[in-house]
């Protein structure tokens, strides 16, 4: 499967906070939603700035449409959607002064297209983004990530602060994105009903490693959480245990496959696990 | 390049607005009021020349309340481009400031006479006033690149000391090189010898701002 995104030990230390990315790999393949996932601070924001080239990596590699972009890579940039948490523009601009900056910024920019996506999410033209709303504010990043025509959309919290109507309207923008084949979302998110509804695949990290990388319908139909006893959890073949978790009475395990589980051990509950289930194992858990 | 320019003048439109208003009364004050006493026009000239770039150059700081700074280096410009456009935003508020002082001046030499000792003071205003503009934004965008957007009031006013400091330097070292009276041709090749020296000094500092902006992290 060709990637769009691909990321292969990418490094990045920050000797002033200690905070470090390490060698963080994964791929985004074309025609596919990649939903980012990790606790506040865990590395999501740091990885997409060595995507973008606004943060200057260590080591590693970040490939984009198969090719390293350099900064001098204008028309690859071209291609891209982003969207930041918070403020991607200045307060003091109208939409129609974004409108003009943007025009002269990307060949494709496509007016009448922004104009759509202002009239659809019920934007005001001429009011000044500082009176906007939080929801508003993302509303507009939004609209201008993809009225150049992107191929692939980089969303950085970019659902934070909707209400879940206008989040669910959102989601479904970028599922219509997606269906083009060549388009692709990079969603980093820590709601994680967000990515349950819209992602293909789900990408884990955690004190700036990636822990997992698993596609939604293996999540879905084989990862579980097996509650056991401590007897039964000592019972266990480690080789099964993905993360574990001490509750008051019993053990929370996570296991690759519910099935497999359910067969091999006898008499022990075995539940269907969520994208917040897995985070939580995988982040407060604890590994074999 | 057009987006970054239009950004730009998107982000002084709002100060440069006030300052045009108060330097267009200021105007007709000076132009009204007799000159035989020059001090309140070359007051109004060196203001007009350098208080447009000067707006420029503290809007800047307002770019730095979102994530504009970020998302620019993610739109297709270069780095290089980014910085080539606030230079030349600079040279254009330059030259806004250059009409006004200019029209200012024209003006109150037509009501009222010629104020200076020489012809050549209408000149030396000029050129005072450029070459404070073009060493203080010389002086500003590597520091503004090195010290980051919160900085940015400290490095607006050390580059503004700085570049008077220059320009008052510069100008003493003439005035030594030449005790006697100076004649017109001198004073006129001594101006051009500051524009020339201020303006590859703001040259210069386009490929330096770059160098640093590349290091940049955001």
């Amino acid at each position: 499967m060709e990637n769009i995104l691909e990321l292969r030990q990418v490094s990045k230390t920050f000797p002033k906070s200690g905070f470090a990315l390490e060698n963080v790999t994964f791929s985004l393949p074309y025609g596919a939603i990649l939903g980012f996932v990790g606790e506040n601070g865990a590395g999501k924001t740091t990885a997409i700035g060595c995507i973008m080239n606004t943060i200057i990596k260590d080591n590693g590699t970040v490939k984009l449409f198969g090719k390293e972009m350099l900064d001098t890579d204008t028309e690859l940039r071209e291609k891209i959607g982003v969207v930041y948490d918070g403020g991607n523009f200045p307060v003091y601009w109208n939409a129609k002064q974004l409108s003009a900056v943007m025009e002269g910024l990307y060949k494709q920019w496509d007016t009448s297209l922004f104009q759509k996506y202002l009239d659809g999410f019920h934007l005001p033209v001429k009011q000044k983004i500082k009176h906007y709303s939080r929801g508003m504010t993302m509303k507009l990043a939004v609209a201008a990530a993809l009225a150049h025509h992107p191929q692939l959309l980089v969303l950085d919290e970019a659902t934070s602060g909707l209400d879940p109507v206008m989040r669910d309207e959102m989601l479904d923008i970028f599922l219509g994105f997606v269906q083009e084949e060549n388009h692709s979302v990079l969603l980093s998110s820590h709601i994680t009903s967000d990515l349950e509804k819209i992602a293909d695949y789900i990408t884990f990290i955690h004190n700036g490693k990636i822990i997992m990388t698993v596609s939604k319908n293996d999540l879905v139909y084989n990862y579980a959480v097996m509650r056991c006893r401590e007897s039964q959890f000592f019972a266990l073949d480690p080789g099964d245990i993905l993360a574990y978790r001490k509750r008051d009475f019993w053990i929370d395990v996570l296991v690759s496959s519910g099935k497999e589980a359910q067969r091999k051990y006898k008499g022990v509950v075995t539940d269907h696990v969520c994208v917040d289930e897995i985070m939580l194992l995988l982040v407060k858990g604890e590994r074999v | 390049m057009k987006g970054l320019l239009r950004n730009n003048l998107y982000a002084a439109l709002s100060n440069v607005k006030i300052f045009s208003v108060v330097m267009f009364l200021l105007g007709i004050f000076v132009v009204v009021m007799d000159n035989k006493i020059p001090s309140l026009l070359i007051g109004y000239m060196l203001l007009g020349i350098i208080g447009f770039h000067l707006n420029f150059i503290a809007s800047l700081r307002k770019e730095g309340s979102a994530k504009w700074s970020e998302y620019k280096l993610t739109a297709p410009v270069k780095r290089s481009a980014i910085v080539q456009s606030y230079f030349l935003s600079m040279l254009l508020w330059l030259a806004v400031g250059m009409v006004f002082a200019g029209a200012g001046a024209a003006l109150s030499i037509m009501l009222h006479g010629f104020p200076f000792d020489r012809n050549t003071d209408v000149f030396m205003l000029f050129v005072a006033g450029t070459g404070i503009s073009l060493f203080m934004g010389a002086i500003f965008f590597p520091l503004f690149y090195l010290g980051g957007e919160e900085q940015n009031e400290v490095f607006l006013v050390i580059s503004l000391l700085l570049s008077i400091g220059i320009i008052m330097g510069i100008t003493a070292f003439i005035n030594t090189l030449f005790p006697a009276r100076i004649s017109t041709i001198q004073i006129i090749l001594a101006g051009i010898t500051i524009l020339v020296g201020a303006l590859f000094v703001f040259i210069i500092s386009c490929p330096l701002a770059v160098a640093i902006y590349y290091k940049k992290e955001y």
